[in-house]
């Protein structure tokens, strides 16, 4: 191991080894995944691009611990998470992994605040601080008590974005993080998560928008559930 | 709200998740609230009439009437007999000889025909907890209250029994329960009036419904071992009958409502399985974020547990209120309803109710929180 791939293999947030994920259903199986190899560093951001049906979300699933592959492991910061229990799985994702929904999915009962603190929930202590002090680096500073359906679709993409900073994340994934947004609101959340990997956060960002690849340090392109390179 | 948040995480939720399905909630909850108020003013009112019934038996349940056996062909009991009824009822109760025929009673130029009563302790029969009536009778006559009413008598008044007079020195008061005795249409008179010298009747007035039993037993066996001297009559079996039927009653009564709880459990399974599957992704964002299963559980749960708090507190409030209307509306005793026992009714019911809920919001929680996130955010 030279120095350099030392130094790399440290700062390894998350890597997929020979990860297949094979769906069975009715007609047969489909195979979403085929012996994908995939990391991602810290200060890092990577964009996951491919057609409809590639499998990008099935493989943001498997980084972010909500699904399992059929083979191939799985390594959260150097630790294969193949042997954790749903319990050890559900905390590794509340303390290392930060979602961007594509369709935000925030909860509609709650305001912005308690969507951003949302993850922390059920821990001791109170979170409200740091999620008002997440809302207004993302913008939000006057939308605090605002409930979803009071904001506009990048606004609701923004508290989104904040709820998976609260827990402050070694991993953010991102499933079209601009997807249902125009191309001025589209450039707002992207320099976010730029300034966010900046601090030292690795990026994953599904995309179908060439505009996010202008942000990205590399990408990755999915073909049938097979990486082919940039 | 935010201390509240912090320290009920799960009830905050689940109070934001109920109120923006209002109508919903309220029907779910509304079930609730019939089943219980069923429980309640069913199991209330049977209660309050088998406490009513058996305060107006109670009486009689405990009195045993010896009197001489048909085969005997005596007409009166002999002194040995009374002795050993008096030592059956020993520490049992009270023993009251009395002798018992009819007679033409007149007063005020009234006339009218009456049970007389021969005794000396006409309190123990006629007059309990009533302090108008002596305790031991030596001379005059003691009016039941319809032969009052008929002659117009008073205290004080003089009647003529079978044509000796007799000053009143009591009247008794109406009789409420039901008795083997006539006390309203009769004339209570010093036993020493009578010429006759043995008593046509023992009435034993028992401590207790088991005394009584135990002093039936005891005077046959002391009694009627070789030939049947008595004939020993007792209420017990009656009254035993009519608690069982109230008991009977009062289940078959509560049966009823406790269909309309099982109603209720299912609406509130409905319910929270419509909510649930409306919700599944938000469900699957909070697994996704880190949120564990039994903590999404404890949401839901508490969500249905609510309907049952708020359906149960309203309903065991609306039922015991109607039960208390009722009865001051209706000759139903106000003191058999607001007795400390039945505080037991309104609590189980409630009780019972947020069980139900809870019943009925398991499965669906469950389902929901076991889900597997990625299926939940896909739906
Ligand atoms: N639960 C499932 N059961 C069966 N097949 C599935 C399931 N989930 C995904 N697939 C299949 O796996 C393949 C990859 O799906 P995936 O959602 O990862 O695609 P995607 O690249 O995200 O597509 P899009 O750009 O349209 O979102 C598709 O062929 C899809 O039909
Ligand atoms: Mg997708």
């Amino acid at each position: 191991m030279t120095p350099n791939q030392k130094r790399e293999a440290e700062s390894t947030q998350l890597r997929l080894e020979g990860v297949t994920k094979r769906y069975e259903s009715g007609g047969g199986s489909v195979t979403a995944l085929e012996d994908v190899d995939f990391a991602v560093q810290r200060g890092e951001v990577v964009a996951v691009v491919g057609p409809s049906g590639s499998g990008k979300s099935t493989m943001l699933n498997v980084l972010g611990l909500l699904d399992e592959p059929t083979s191939g492991s799985v390594e959260l910061r150097g630790r294969p998470v193949a042997g954790l229990s749903p319990s050890e799985r559900t905390d590794a994702r509340r303390e290392s992994i930060g979602f961007v929904f594509q369709d935000f999915h925030l909860l509609p009962t709650l305001t912005a605040v308690e969507n951003v603190r949302l993850p922390t929930a059920f821990l001791p202590g109170d979170a409200t601080g740091r999620a008002r002090d997440l809302l207004e680096r993302v913008g939000l500073g006057d939308r605090l008590s605002h409930t979803p359906d009071e904001l506009s679709g990048g606004q609701k993409q923004r508290v989104a974005l904040a709820r998976a900073l609260v827990n402050e994340p070694a991993v953010l994934l991102a499933d079209e993080p601009t997807g249902n947004l125009d191309r001025g609101t589209g450039t707002r959340i992207l320099d976010e998560i730029r300034g966010i990997s900046d601090g030292g956060v690795g990026v994953v960002a599904v995309t179908h928008d060439d505009l996010v690849t202008e942000y990205t340090d590399r990408t990755v392109r999915l073909v049938d559930g097979v990486v082919g390179g940039a | 709200m935010r201390s509240t948040d912090e320290r009920f995480p799960a009830l905050t939720l689940a109070v934001r998740n109920l109120s923006r399905q209002r109508v919903r909630a309220g029907l779910a909850a509304l079930g609730i609230v019939i089943g219980v108020f069923a429980v309640v003013t069913l199991g209330l009112l049977g209660n309050a009439l088998s406490l009513a019934a058996t305060e107006e038996l109670g009486g009689l349940g405990n009195q045993v009437i010896v009197s001489p056996a048909e085969e005997s062909g005596a007409e009166t009991l002999e002194t040995r007999d009374l002795a050993a009824i008096q030592r059956s009822a020993d520490g049992r109760g009270t023993v009251v000889p009395l002798k018992v025929t009819g007679g033409t009673v007149t007063a005020n130029g009234g006339r009218t025909v009456a049970q007389v009563y021969g005794t000396d302790r006409p309190q123990a029969l006629f007059g309990e907890g009533d302090g108008s009536v002596p305790a031991y009778h030596r001379q005059g006559a003691i009016v039941g209250a319809e032969v009052a009413a008929e002659l117009s008598l008073r205290r004080g008044s003089t009647v003529r029994v079978e044509g000796n007079e007799y000053r009143v020195v009591a009247l008794l008061p109406e009789i409420e329960s039901i008795s083997p005795l006539q006390p309203d249409s009769a004339v209570v008179l010093p036993s020493e009036e009578f010429a006759a010298p043995g008593f046509s009747q023992v009435v034993v007035r028992a401590d207790s419904a088991a005394d009584a039993r135990a002093v039936a037993d005891e005077v046959e066996s002391r009694l009627n071992g070789r030939q049947q001297r008595v004939s020993v009559f007792s209420l017990r079996s009656v009254v035993d009958q009519i608690s069982e039927f109230f008991g009977l009653l009062n289940g078959f009564l509560l049966a009823i409502a406790g269909v309309s709880l099982v109603v209720a459990c299912v609406s509130i399974f409905n319910v929270m399985l419509m909510t649930v599957s409306e919700r599944r992704g938000e469900i699957g964002v909070l697994r996704a974020v880190g949120i564990h299963r039994s903590q999404v559980l404890r949401v839901l749960l508490v969500e249905a547990s609510l309907l049952g708090v708020v359906g149960g507190a309203v309903g065991a409030l609306l039922g015991t209120a109607a039960v208390v209307v009722t009865a001051t509306q209706t000759d139903l005793p106000l003191w058999a309803v607001l007795q400390p026992g039945n505080v037991v009714v309104p609590l189980g019911a409630f009780a019972f109710g947020v069980l139900v809920a809870l019943v009925g919001g398991l499965y669906p929680a469950y389902r929901a929180a076991w889900e597997p996130p990625v299926e939940a955010l896909r739906g």
